[in-house]
């Protein structure tokens, strides 16, 4: 997942190289640098383990529409160590002691990761 | 008084109890499918309650060959039903089952989902957690899920028919297309106690087979659900006899192989 500022880092490249970069680009850079906005994703480990493989997966991004999109079968990341990797930050770990370990009920799914990122 | 014949076999049962549901895929009489998709939105009991609908679809001699199979002899044929109709983009429903669901080995309700219409990725299709059916949860503690691995989605041709365990985690997915999504859901219950007359070629109930880890459980996890199926088995068959419990224990059968010490040749 690319930030709004490596996007516009990859474009600044090439408006460099095509002479068109111009002080708006700079309008639009400090724009984007100072109205951050913090991303959410949750992603349900197959235990607390951060090499575990993902049960489940979704990501709030406020700066996108609340509209429908397809669903995936794929993880956006294979574990949330991976994740951190990518330059996301832990903001919550799953507490073992919450999940109840009573005889052969299933309740959630996995162990719960909270991760942020600021874009 | 109908003449309901089984169609499952020990097989079919036993991956019914492991998933939650069986797609009977495009059944219906397409020019009933037709009539049934122009059904108002909302509470559809007298449509549950028309002959036709009773012969069509309740009655439909596949349909309700999966409902004897699992309910046994006279089991009691919905009169009320709902149809759930989406017509415009939306983001979809959350995860849910439905009710107070989850607890409990017994098959004693199955949850039939009547697609009178095609439906495509695009039309917002049902989605299914397979094995999810066994998952008493809070759906408000789990609205902010969204993709889980292994999650189905029920793209269907028109006149399908899903029967599903009461309990299964389901929701209406992300729907791009302005295409009508036309579901019908009733309930059907069991009334006699659970017998192992499905379609049967050997008197001796088999061994429950063991069934793949589902791609989002743990270790842990996946034993419990071992242990359920198990249970729900023999339940089914009528087995409460020590050499069954015994079958319930979640270890692989070769590791509680065992003898008395004194039959030993050493």
């Amino acid at each position: 997942m690319k930030t709004p500022v490596q996007q516009w880092i990859e474009a600044s490249r090439i408006k460099l190289q095509s002479s068109t970069f111009t002080i708006a680009d700079f309008d639009q850079l400090e724009e984007l640098t100072t109205n951050r906005r913090q991303a959410i994703l949750y992603l349900s480990s197959q235990s607390t383990n951060m090499r575990s493989p993902i049960a489940a997966w979704v990501l709030y991004d406020p700066t996108q529409p609340h509209a429908p999109q397809l669903p995936t079968q794929d993880p956006p990341y294979d574990s949330v160590l991976e994740a951190i990797a990518d330059g996301w930050r832990i903001v919550q770990f799953p507490i073992a002691k919450l999940y109840e370990y009573r005889e052969v009920e299933n309740d959630y799914i996995g162990y719960e990761f909270i991760l942020e990122k600021w874009i | 008084m109908a003449n309901i014949q089984p169609t499952m076999t020990d097989d079919d049962v036993m991956e019914f109890i492991a998933n939650g549901y069986v797609v009977l895929e495009g059944i219906v009489d397409e020019d009933y499918n037709s009539a049934c998709a122009d059904f108002p939105a909302g509470r559809a009991d007298g449509l549950a309650q028309d002959p036709e609908f009773i012969r069509q679809v309740l009655l439909h001699p596949q349909a309700a060959g999966v409902i004897r199979s699992l309910l046994g002899e006279n089991f009691r044929v919905p009169t009320g039903a709902h149809h759930h109709l989406f017509s415009e983009p939306f983001v979809g429903q959350t995860w849910h089952s439905d009710g107070l669901s989850g607890s409990g080995c017994e098959i004693t309700e199955v949850q039939c989902y009547y697609y009178p219409r095609d439906v495509a990725l695009e039309d917002g299709p049902t989605f299914i957690l397979p094995g999810s059916h066994c998952r008493a949860v809070d759906r408000e503690a789990i609205a902010h899920y969204n993709d889980i691995a292994g999650q189905v989605a029920l793209t269907v041709q028109a006149g399908t028919i899903v029967a599903t365990r009461y309990g299964i985690w389901h929701r209406a997915g992300p729907k791009l297309s302005h295409n009508p999504r036309s579901m019908i859901k009733y309930s059907y219950f069991r009334q006699a106690p659970p017998r192992r007359d499905w379609l049967i070629y050997s008197e001796q109930a088999p061994v429950y087979k063991e069934d793949a880890k589902l791609p989002y459980m743990g270790g842990v996890e996946s034993y419990r659900e071992r242990v359920r199926r198990r249970r729900t088995w023999h339940w089914l068959c009528n087995l409460d006899d020590a050499a069954s419990r015994h079958l319930e224990d979640p270890r692989p059968y070769y590791e509680l192989g065992s003898r008395p010490v004194d039959e030993v040749d050493a």
